[in-house]
């Protein structure tokens, strides 16, 4: 498979504090990959390098294979949006089409795709926050980039902004978008993305799947649930099978459930601290 | 027409739509006018005073509109989405003043027209103006750079106020010849005594002085704008 992303050994410094302490990690094309960690763990300082917007201080990056990120190739969304917010929504997509050389006639497509073809003429300013991020992911995908950072980008937004985020994401990814995506939300992470990489203090502590990380870290216990709102936990063998069968032979049992860690908890299992 | 040129133009396009609606930047660009056509009701006896609205929609439109246009592309985080487009940083320049230098043209004309002064010299004078602007828009962009948001334009912008609007009050203030010499390189001062000198009478080849020394003034100001904005790009 091709590498969209390789970094290698990257080390990021602002002034003596070390921030990134030696990276190592690739993105292959077609993943939704998922940098997972707590504020200040540096996720932002990574995008920021790997989009060069910041030079890191020691280490290598390749962006297809080339030092610096082709920027026509890639799109950006960040948390503070950057949008023009006395002109419509149409206007600030005119200039990006225009910058990029991009048809104006995508900018329908776009808005389409975002739910906001009923908003094209309304200035910015008067869009709700969960509005204006999309419109700012329009934004980015305006000239169909092939690899696609976002930073957080469903932080702050309601339940159902952030539904649709998720929705148009995935709709992008199945058309071939490679996303890299940061987050401290670790359901988001879950939903969207085929590995993600625990990062803490600016060292990845674990990278795989969702699945893969939940069964290396599963405690391999199950929990019964009985009568009397009782909760009793077996483990994952022989032992465990005769105590479930004796429950249910007494007819004591209610439900079973398989004890998987949630990816927060494997987090604190790795580092002894809460993601958010 | 070219990338460049169409990313210039696209900056332009842009920036002329936000400041068509943007109140601050507005109130700006009529306050010029504004006293050009006070000034024009008084009447201007004194050739010294021909050229002060001139001067004002120099400072007021090409420098501070300038310095405000950057500042908020800072201020409201829109600078980087622009950085982060195949926009160069020379496009952003270049796009807004451009369309600083045409905003401030049309007021520096409405002003001469409202204000009722009678110039002579029309063309020294016009390349003397044409010279300034691009050392005002210069300043401006200098301006923009050092402040972090609209509201710092007004406190770092408020020496290149008092300094080139009231050089002329301060000139008859001090006593301190030195200081008059100083001030009297000043670009306004220069385009003052030579509107004077042309009221007066004189040939093209008197006035080349004030020329020279207002291209000097464009030149250096644009060296300058260079040397800041590697300095603020290197900082990052
Ligand atoms: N320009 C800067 N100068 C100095 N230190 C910085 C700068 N930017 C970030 N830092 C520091 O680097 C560390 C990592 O910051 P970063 O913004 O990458 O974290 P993050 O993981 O994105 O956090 P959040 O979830 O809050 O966005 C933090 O300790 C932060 O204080
Ligand atoms: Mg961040």
């Amino acid at each position: 498979m091709e590498n969209v992303i390789e970094v290698r050994n990257l080390v990021h410094y602002f002034g003596k504090k070390s921030v990134l302490k030696g990276l190592h990690f690739e993105v292959e094309k077609g993943e939704t990959f998922g940098f997972l960690g707590p504020s200040g763990s540096g996720k932002t300082t990574t995008i920021k390098i790997l989009t060069s917007q910041l030079i890191g201080s020691k280490g290598e990056i390749r962006i297809f294979g080339q030092p610096q990120a082709d920027l026509k190739r890639i799109g950006i969304l960040t948390d503070n949006s950057g949008l023009y917010d006395r002109l419509t929504v149409y206007d600030n997509l005119v200039l990006f089409c225009d910058l990029y050389g991009t048809d104006r006639a995508r900018i329908s497509d776009v808005l389409d795709e975002v739910n906001l073809a009923a908003e094209g003429k309304t200035v910015v300013k008067k869009l709700s926050k969960g509005m204006k991020q999309r419109v700012t992911l329009a934004r980015a995908i305006l000239h169909k980039p092939d690899l696609l950072f976002l930073d957080e980008p469903t932080s702050a937004l309601d339940p159902v902004n952030r539904t649709r985020i998720h929705t148009i994401l995935r709709r992008l990814n199945a058309e071939g978008t490679t996303i890299f995506l940061t987050t401290h939300d670790m359901q988001e992470a879950e939903e969207l993305c085929h590995r993600v990489a625990f990062l803490n203090a600016g060292e990845i502590k674990a990278m795989n799947s969702p699945q893969a990380l939940r069964l290396h870290y599963s405690d391999e216990s199950i929990s019964l649930h009985l009568k009397e709102n009782k909760t009793v936990v077996v483990e994952r063998n022989e032992a465990g099978a005769a105590q479930i069968q004796d429950y249910i032979a007494n007819g004591e049992l209610l439900a079973i459930h398989s004890n998987e860690p949630t990816l927060g908890d494997i987090f604190m299992q790795l580092t002894g601290r809460d993601l958010v | 027409m070219n990338g460049s040129m169409k990313r210039v133009g696209a900056i332009f396009v842009k920036d002329w739509k936000d400041l068509k609606r943007n109140s601050y930047v507005l109130f700006t660009v009529f306050m010029p006018v504004v006293f050009a056509a006070i000034l024009g009701r008084m009447g201007v006896e004194n050739p010294g005073m021909h050229m002060f609205p001139v001067n004002m929609a120099l400072v007021m439109c090409a420098a501070f509109v300038q310095a405000s246009m950057i500042a908020e592309e800072k201020e409201k985080n829109t600078l980087r989405g622009l950085m982060l487009s195949p926009a160069s940083t020379l496009d952003i320049f270049i796009g807004k003043s451009v369309l600083t230098g045409a905003v401030t043209i049309v007021v520096i004309i409405l002003s001469i027209w409202l204000s009722e002064v009678q110039l002579t010299g029309i063309a020294p004078l016009s390349i003397a103006i044409l010279l300034s602007l691009i050392a005002y828009i210069s300043i401006g962009t200098i301006i923009g750079l050092l402040s972090r948001n609209v509201m710092e334009t007004g406190i770092v912008g408020m020496p290149v106020l008092v300094v080139f609007l009231g050089s002329s009050f301060i000139m008859q203030i001090v006593e301190n010849e030195f200081i008059k010499k100083v001030l009297s390189y000043l670009p306004n001062e220069q385009l003052s005594s030579m509107a004077v000198q042309l009221h007066g009478g004189a040939a093209f080849g008197e006035v080349a002085s004030h020329l020279a020394v207002i291209a000097v003034w464009a030149v250096a100001s644009i060296a300058l704008t260079v040397v800041m904005y590697k300095k603020s790009a290197a900082d990052k």
